[in-house]
């Protein structure tokens, strides 16, 4: 699987992304997204700003407070979005590619059409499930993680996020990857 | 911005080795700083703020952009230490933002509550917050001429960043001295702070009420 990680300023501005594979089951880290999907990531990413401006008011409990994570959000062809945002509106937005044979795409099928897709879908069992609560879990640990890094960044007074200062620390990108490395 | 930069690409560390990701966000529990070097320190931002200063509205709009940043930031940081960061939550109505603020800033700011909390009944978007005893007021004495400076403008600045930083608008948060009116004798140093919220702020609170949120 590959991912896609941005984090965006409360004016919608990018201020830090990341790009990475899965660690699981024998991965190497490494994303492998084609240069057309790469090229249309920061719009999907940027898209599903909207459904989080929906869902995010609206998982008020009765105690007038709402979970930061607020799980997957989005699917836009294979790619499934899921977000957390902080207290301070900043949202951390993840972009999960599933590999096709997870989408139970077979390997000749074109990409982005899901008619064989969905024959397959019926048979395989490896089918990937953005609501599957260990993907969920995963993918909170990651987010909890980026956010204990991300309110240390905050800490700092000569960084102003509402300005749209971008993220330039090796050290926050370093913890962002084991973050990475270690649950997704 | 997506090039990852390479290590030691002129990144310079602390002497102690130490960045501020190593460091515990936790870690000043239990350590109050000096009210005498917060008194100090407060003075010399006062007189920083009353250079070139036309009169006491831009003084007190200065110390209020002073404090604005300081809430932004101590809003995530009072979040996610005030529960299991596993369950962190945030507040998504006004009365939760409003009791985060009198109880939870406050204790950390004051070790303390705020007095009181009330809703304006001429205007439903208007909150007043009370403190009898403003810390930040303690060691100031007003010159007659500008009598109607309170200082606590600076906190108003921490409460309207929070407010702001969480996605309730506000016109503008301000301080008041209110000792000369009700109990003075008890209270003379206590202080109202106004936070009006914009009207799209209360919009969104009536459709999420109706929503049986």
């Amino acid at each position: 699987m590959s991912y896609a990680f941005t984090i965006f300023s409360p004016i919608d501005t990018p201020l830090f992304t990341h790009e990475f594979g899965t660690s699981r089951s024998g991965g190497d880290g490494i994303a492998r997204f084609t240069t057309s999907e790469r090229a249309l990531n920061p719009f999907i990413l940027h898209s599903s700003l909207d459904i989080v401006e929906e869902v995010q008011w609206g998982l008020s409990t009765s105690a007038g407070s709402a979970p930061m994570y607020l799980k997957h959000i989005d699917k836009y062809q294979n790619c499934y979005i899921s977000c957390w945002i902080t207290g301070a509106n900043v949202r951390f937005v993840l972009l999960t590619r599933p590999r096709d044979e997870a989408l139970g795409l077979n390997a000749g099928a074109q990409r982005g059409s899901l008619a064989g897709g969905r024959a397959g879908l019926g048979a395989g069992g490896q089918v990937y499930n953005p609501t599957s609560p260990a993907t969920e879990e995963a993918v909170k640990n990651f987010f909890v993680d980026v956010y204990e890094v991300w309110l240390k960044t905050i800490m700092n007074p000569f960084f102003h996020v509402g300005s749209g200062d971008v993220v330039k620390s090796p050290v926050f990108r370093t913890r962002v990857a084991a973050a990475a490395k270690k649950y997704l | 911005m997506s090039g990852t930069p390479s290590q030691g690409s002129g990144l310079r560390y602390p002497s102690n080795k130490k960045t501020i990701y190593d460091r515990n966000l936790n870690r000043s529990k239990n350590a109050e700083l000096s009210r005498a070097a917060f008194a100090y320190l407060f003075i010399e931002m006062i007189s920083y703020a009353q250079r070139r200063v036309r009169d006491v509205n831009d003084l007190e709009k200065r110390l209020n952009n002073q404090g604005y940043p300081l809430g932004l930031r101590l809003l995530d940081l009072l979040l996610s230490r005030s529960s299991n960061p596993l369950a962190s939550i945030r507040p998504t109505r006004i009365l939760p933002l409003l009791q985060f603020i009198a109880q939870t800033l406050w204790r950390h700011l004051f070790g303390r509550p705020a007095d009181a909390l009330e809703r304006s009944e001429s205007d439903p978007g208007q909150y007043m917050l009370y403190d009898n005893e403003p810390l930040v007021n303690q060691y100031i004495s007003l010159p007659r001429e500008m009598s109607q400076l309170n200082c606590a403008a600076y906190v108003a600045g921490i409460i309207e960043g929070v407010c702001d930083g969480a996605g309730f608008a506000t016109e503008g948060v301000t301080a008041h001295s209110v000792g000369d009116q009700d109990g003075a004798k008890m209270w003379p140093g206590k202080t109202v702070f106004l936070i009006k919220f914009k009207p799209d702020v209360l919009e969104r609170e009536e459709i999420l009420g109706r929503g049986g949120g």
